[in-house]
């Protein structure tokens, strides 16, 4: 029987196979399967939605001039999001969303002051949008490390690095990140003290 | 996307990690797939870019890396006293013996200047990913 990967596989070669006989029509396919994950890819290197959506286009656009040069021993997402990936490096360069340094990035609310679940969004998205802020070779690691959900490999073959680089990068921009949000592992540690106090998990 | 982890250990259960592990997909909007299609008709319905004319340039460069050559011999053989006739004087080199000298220079600069300019696009292009 086979998987949902390998059914998605299937239809991308086969999707492939079509456009590259000059069958237009058939990357209607490839973009119907990929355009959320390559959205919310873009959308974790800008963080704005409009520019997310004209960088993944973008991508799709490079990935149909560039369709013949997918060599069939890697599977299509891969190719698909690493050269997404350069695409949106190269289009953020030219273009900065985001102009902000780590230490300028706004400090999340002190956990006294955090009542509601707003507040707890708002810093949440403090924190992401700090990630923007990091130095870039810190940054990258940590976007698609979350965006691969915490998948170190796929997260290497993405960026074309080894392993090992990428651990060591992501090791250091964590770092980076505690250092720049104390408060966050501060409230992290009194959350699992207490739930060792009442005996329930954190 | 690739759903499984491979590496369970690199989730350090911190709340950064929760937090940006964390995050509400976006749906794309309506319009897009639509878009998308729209730009790679209009990409297929251009003609082909022009390739770079190779076989007409290659001659031309040939004859260019000839005179570069034949440029950098005249100049060694000008420039260098031969070796019986060495001495501890400055070789005197005649105003008629640099003119041609100043133009290999030139030549030479010029083709150092295109190579640098075609490895940069090339290079360029390659990270845009076009190549």
């Amino acid at each position: 029987m086979q998987t949902a990967s390998q059914r998605t596989a299937g239809e991308d070669l086969a999707d492939v196979e079509r456009v590259l006989r000059g069958e237009t029509a058939a990357f209607e396919g490839i973009v119907r399967r990929w355009q959320g994950p390559l959205i919310n890819m873009a959308w974790r290197y800008c963080r704005d939605r409009g520019r997310a959506e004209e960088l993944a286009q973008e991508a799709f656009v490079r990935a149909w001039r560039g369709l013949a040069q997918w060599r069939r021993e890697g599977s299509f997402s891969t190719w698909l999001f690493a050269l997404a990936a350069n695409v949106f490096r190269s289009e953020l360069k030219r273009f900065p969303t985001v102009d902000l340094r780590l230490d300028e990035a706004p400090e999340p609310a002190a956990p006294a002051t955090q009542h509601s679940a707003l507040t707890r969004q708002q810093s949440s998205e403090t924190v992401r949008r700090a990630v923007l802020a990091l130095p870039a070779r810190y940054r990258e690691p940590v976007i698609l490390f979350y965006f691969h959900e915490m998948d170190v490999t796929a997260a290497a073959r993405t960026m074309g690095m080894p392993e090992g680089t990428l651990k060591a990068r992501l090791s250091r921009a964590r770092a980076l990140l505690r250092s720049r949000f104390p408060h966050l592992e501060d409230r992290h540690a009194a959350v699992e003290l207490g739930a060792l106090g009442t005996g329930k998990e954190a | 996307m690739n759903r499984t982890k491979t590496n369970p250990i690199e989730a350090t259960n911190t709340e950064i990690d929760r937090i940006l592990a964390t995050e509400q997909p976006l749906v794309p909007t309506s319009g897009f797939l639509a878009s998308v299609m729209e730009r790679v008709r209009e990409e297929a319905a251009a003609p082909a870019p022009i390739p770079f004319p190779w076989k007409r340039a290659l001659p031309g460069m040939v004859v260019a890396a000839g005179i570069l050559g034949a440029g950098a011999f005249e100049f060694a053989r000008h420039a260098l006293p031969p070796a019986g006739e060495l001495t501890l004087a400055v070789p005197q080199i005649s105003v008629v013996a640099l003119r041609p000298l100043e133009q290999v220079g030139w030549v030479a600069l010029a083709l150092g200047a295109s190579l640098f300019s075609w490895k940069l696009s090339k290079r360029l292009a390659g990270r845009s990913g076009l190549l």
